[in-house]
């Protein structure tokens, strides 16, 4: 018999005359490791703050470790001993691990704080999962990975029993999030239970007993057993699957480079160690940061908060930085929220890197009007005259992408395009970066997780902790471990190319044979 | 003004006059502290006041506003359609005696057993419905010949067998609550007879816990809840798809509760239909005029799902999940019941 630990029952949730969720049904049971695909992430923080906090709710019965917690009738607003773990940290910066998971809690009543006991007691649980950290180390000298094993043991220490990680994936590397996946299937034995969520499924096969699709506030859809096949499950992305297919296959053999668009030049900072590399114009390059640390130099170092000890960037062989630079642009995390500004309008906001070109954007009427003839047609006619907080997602990533579009950079340094991003919103960066792929600029997108990059890439590097660079070129990407994505598509492909040679040799063997040219 | 907070209703002149009663107070308990403040006495008269004013405002508070606000809820949820509250939750907000009357009443209506006769007549008229389908007798008959033809007789005998053992099954039974063996077998010679139909093109499986498989098959449902589910995904699943159908039924058990899944790998139903068909599913229990638009499709769901509302209660039901293209999945929620004796709602079944 299972043992249900969450349900939520045909749960419909209105804010502010917004329908967020919608007869959503769910159920958690015990020592199980469930996914959650959002297909469509409206309704998924109102998910989320419904699960830590009863919330009034319209229609439905929220259940907790058995017993009714939140209905329709009477919402307590208490908050249920479920912990979420997510990009923003809940522990409490300047006080020390052991203080984060035993002294911040309900029921903490002794007057005097003895460290070493607290240490004593947190040591067993880091030797059961095997994690190598100080007990006595202040929270923000904590690398992320080791912020997320501490609120996992935090949850575990409190028992709590569910357990929810959203979108972990964008915030450590692989080889941690291994290390995680390791820890979660460890406690998941042991009774806890974990809701997953992703928008990446091959992550959430490899993980997950069960995957509930989100979309629009509901559960569309919940796959288990022989529907968690990745072959099956690639069915209900059909639409991504055909434009990357397409997108794959006019991508014609290697053609002449010409020179760098860029150059990094022996850069050193931090835990980046002499990086040399060039970027190509249209080229796309995915540098993959296989250690939190390189990524975070590195990211430090486009957006001007770090200076390169040695070396450095070159356009044409000047030194360039790359903050400020007009030929170079950077799209940060999460740019519909970190790259706008909300009390400009439209306009100012898409017209913001023009004036380089054409300093009398501001002034002039004239170019205005033309520039709202030339992307009404792509971005509609509407938004131009439309505040910035009436814009959905959809319309604010098209204004950052097509303001960097408007700014015709040589190069475009993308941090994590599609962190935060569901089914759709992938679908729509992924076009955009396409477009400026073929416009000939060149996109080099930093990421932690391969995901949806690797679909667009020619190039991957791989820079390990201690600043190794690994390079991949497209045509050996088939071979990339298992849990790649799209890597089906590379081995198609490569498939198809030896197909064509085998092909190509015996037509040309034939024609040897009789004589032909 | 927004209409809820107009002068004309009753409610928002009491809590005018509560609050002005408040301010009253507020203001008399202030002016004898200011009072005494400047040099004077008062203090006393202020603590009281003010006193006064905390006590009268806590007890409005608590005594009033709060089960009127409950109340406010109670009924909006009802008229908004989604679903008919207990009537015994009603005693804690209740505005007059005549006001409880008029719930009860309420609730006889739409919880009478009239309605819960009319759903199940409704359910035999469905079932029955198909036993007179032209199209359902044509077909099995057509079949019958067919295997007759070839000469198989065993085969005639077992389909005859199967199409007289349904029809038993759904006209003579005349209990509310079956155990799920029983309704699972019902369920079979159904598919038995769908078979020979669609042939090799239509599969079933079964998928039981099998810790728990004698618990789960002793376990009461509502009787016809299976056949018009299945029913339900072969027409609007499978049969509409091109290549084999699977249809996959599922049990499962918690410690309180049945879950019961039925999937098929059909054609699906496009986001918004599925929206609608929850709702449908999460609304109020339908009336025989309401329900005539249950001809759109769903009403063999809507109808399981009426009963399992009526016997159980509103926490339990059906909930639908469909993907266009990759197919639905019924899920049927009921409590674990052994006996009819367990249902603390029984009467509804007389």
């Amino acid at each position: 018999m299972r043992e249900e630990i969450f349900r939520m029952e045909r749960v419909t949730r209105i804010e502010r005359g917004m329908v967020r969720l919608e007869d959503f049904n769910l159920q958690v049971y015990k020592g199980e490791i469930m996914g959650l695909l959002p297909v469509n992430a409206h309704g998924m923080t109102a998910f989320l703050n419904l699960l830590q906090t009863n919330l009034p709710i319209r229609d439905g019965y929220v259940y907790y470790g058995g017993g009714l917690v939140n209905s329709w009738k009477e919402s307590g607003r208490e908050a249920n001993r479920i912990s979420i773990i997510q990009a923003q940290s809940c522990l409490v910066e300047q006080m020390t691990v052991t203080d984060n998971i035993f002294v911040l809690r309900q029921g903490y009543r002794q007057r005097m704080i003895r460290p070493g006991i607290l240490q004593s007691q947190l040591e067993p649980f880091l030797r059961d999962i095997g994690i190598d950290l100080a007990a006595d180390c202040r929270v923000e000298k904590l690398s992320v990975f080791e912020r997320v094993v501490v609120e996992l043991l935090k949850a575990v220490i409190l028992g709590y029993r569910l357990i929810v990680l959203n979108e972990i994936s964008t915030l450590i590397s692989s080889r941690e999030l291994c290390k995680l996946h390791h820890i979660m299937r460890h406690y998941a034995k042991r009774g806890f239970s974990f809701l997953y969520v992703s928008p990446h499924f091959e992550e959430l096969v490899q993980l997950c007993g069960r995957v509930a699709m989100f979309s629009h506030g509901r559960i569309q859809k919940v796959l288990r057993g022989a529907e968690m096949d990745e072959e099956c499950l690639r069915g209900y992305v059909e639409e991504y699957d055909s434009m990357v297919r397409a997108h794959l296959e006019s991508c014609g053999a290697e053609s002449e480079k010409g020179a760098p668009v860029l150059t990094v030049d022996g850069l050193t900072c931090g835990s980046l160690n002499r990086l040399n590399l060039n970027f190509y114009a249209g080229e796309c390059v995915v540098i993959q940061n296989m250690d939190n640390e390189v990524y975070k130099d590195l990211t430090g170092l486009l957006t001007g908060a770090l200076r390169a000890e040695t070396g450095c960037f070159r356009m044409e062989g000047n030194p360039v930085e790359i903050c400020g630079n007009r030929n170079a642009a950077v799209i940060l995390e999460q740019p519909t929220r970190t790259m706008l500004f909300p009390r400009m309008s439209y306009m100012d906001n898409l017209c913001m890197g023009l004036s380089w070109r054409m300093p009398g954007v501001w002034n002039s009427f004239r170019i205005q009007k033309s520039i709202r003839k030339e992307y009404g047609k792509l971005l509609g006619e509407d938004v131009f005259d439309m505040q910035l907080e009436e814009l959905d997602e959809k319309q604010k990533y098209q204004l950052v992408y097509m303001r960097v579009l408007l700014q015709k950079p040589r190069i475009v340094f993308c941090i994590q395009p599609f962190k935060g991003a569901d089914m759709s919103h992938r679908m729509l960066v992924w076009k955009l970066l396409e477009m400026m792929l073929n416009k000939k600029i060149a996109v080099v997108i930093l990421a932690l997780n391969l995901a949806d990059s690797i679909s667009l890439a020619e190039r991957l590097v791989r820079i390990g902790s201690d600043g190794s660079i690994e390079e991949i070129s497209r045509d050996h990407f088939g071979t990339l471990s298992g849990d790649a994505p799209w890597r089906y598509l590379y081995r198609e492909k490569s498939v198809k190319m030896t197909d064509g040679n085998v092909f190509r040799d015996f037509h040309k063997k034939t024609a040897e044979e009789l004589g032909r040219p | 003004m927004r209409e809820e907070y107009r002068l004309k209703y009753i409610c928002n002149r009491v809590l005018l006059l509560a609050a002005a009663v408040f301010l009253l107070l507020l203001i008399q308990a202030a002016a004898w502290l200011l009072r005494f403040l400047q040099g004077g006495t008062g203090l006393w008269q202020g603590l009281i006041h003010g006193a006064a004013a905390g006590l009268y405002g806590a007890v409005y508070w608590f005594w009033i506003i709060v089960p009127y606000r409950k109340g406010e809820k109670w009924i909006s949820h009802f008229l908004d359609g989604y679903g008919i509250p207990d009537s015994r939750e009603a005693d804690s907000f209740l505005l007059t005696p005549y006001m409880k009357r008029q719930i009860e009443m309420a609730e006889k209506v739409l919880k009478a057993p009239g309605a819960m006769d009319f759903n199940k007549r409704q359910a035999q008229y469905l079932a029955l419905q198909n036993q007179i389908n032209p199209h359902f007798l044509y077909n099995t008959l057509e079949s019958i010949r067919g295997e007759a033809l070839l000469a198989g007789l065993n085969s005639v005998a077992d389909m005859t067998e199967a199409l007289a053992k349904f029809f038993r099954y759904t006209i003579t039974k005349v209990e509310n609550l079956v155990s799920v063996e029983e309704e699972l077998d019902n369920c079979e010679t159904y598919f038995r007879i769908q078979k020979y139909r669609f042939g090799d093109r239509l599969r079933l499986h079964v998928e039981c816990d099998e810790e728990d498989r004698e618990d789960i098959m002793n376990c009461r449902i509502p009787k016809l809840t299976l056949q018009p589910i299945m029913e339900n995904s072969i027409i609007h699943g499978t049969e509409l798809k091109v290549g084999t159908g699977n249809l996959r039924l599922q049990f499962e058990r918690t410690d309180s509760r049945l879950i019961i899944r039925l999937s098929d790998d059909g054609v699906g139903m496009d986001e918004h239909t599925l929206a609608r068909l929850n709702r449908k599913l999460a609304g109020e229990v339908q009336t025989a005029s309401y329900q005539e638009d249950g001809r759109q499709g769903g009403i063999a769901l809507v109808n399981v799902n009426n009963r399992i509302h009526l016997i159980f209660g509103e926490e339990y039901g059906l909930h639908v999940y469909s993907v266009p293209q990759k197919g639905t999945d019924v899920e049927i929620s009921v409590p674990v019941v052994a006996s009819e004796r367990q249902l603390p709602n029984r009467g509804i079944l007389s």
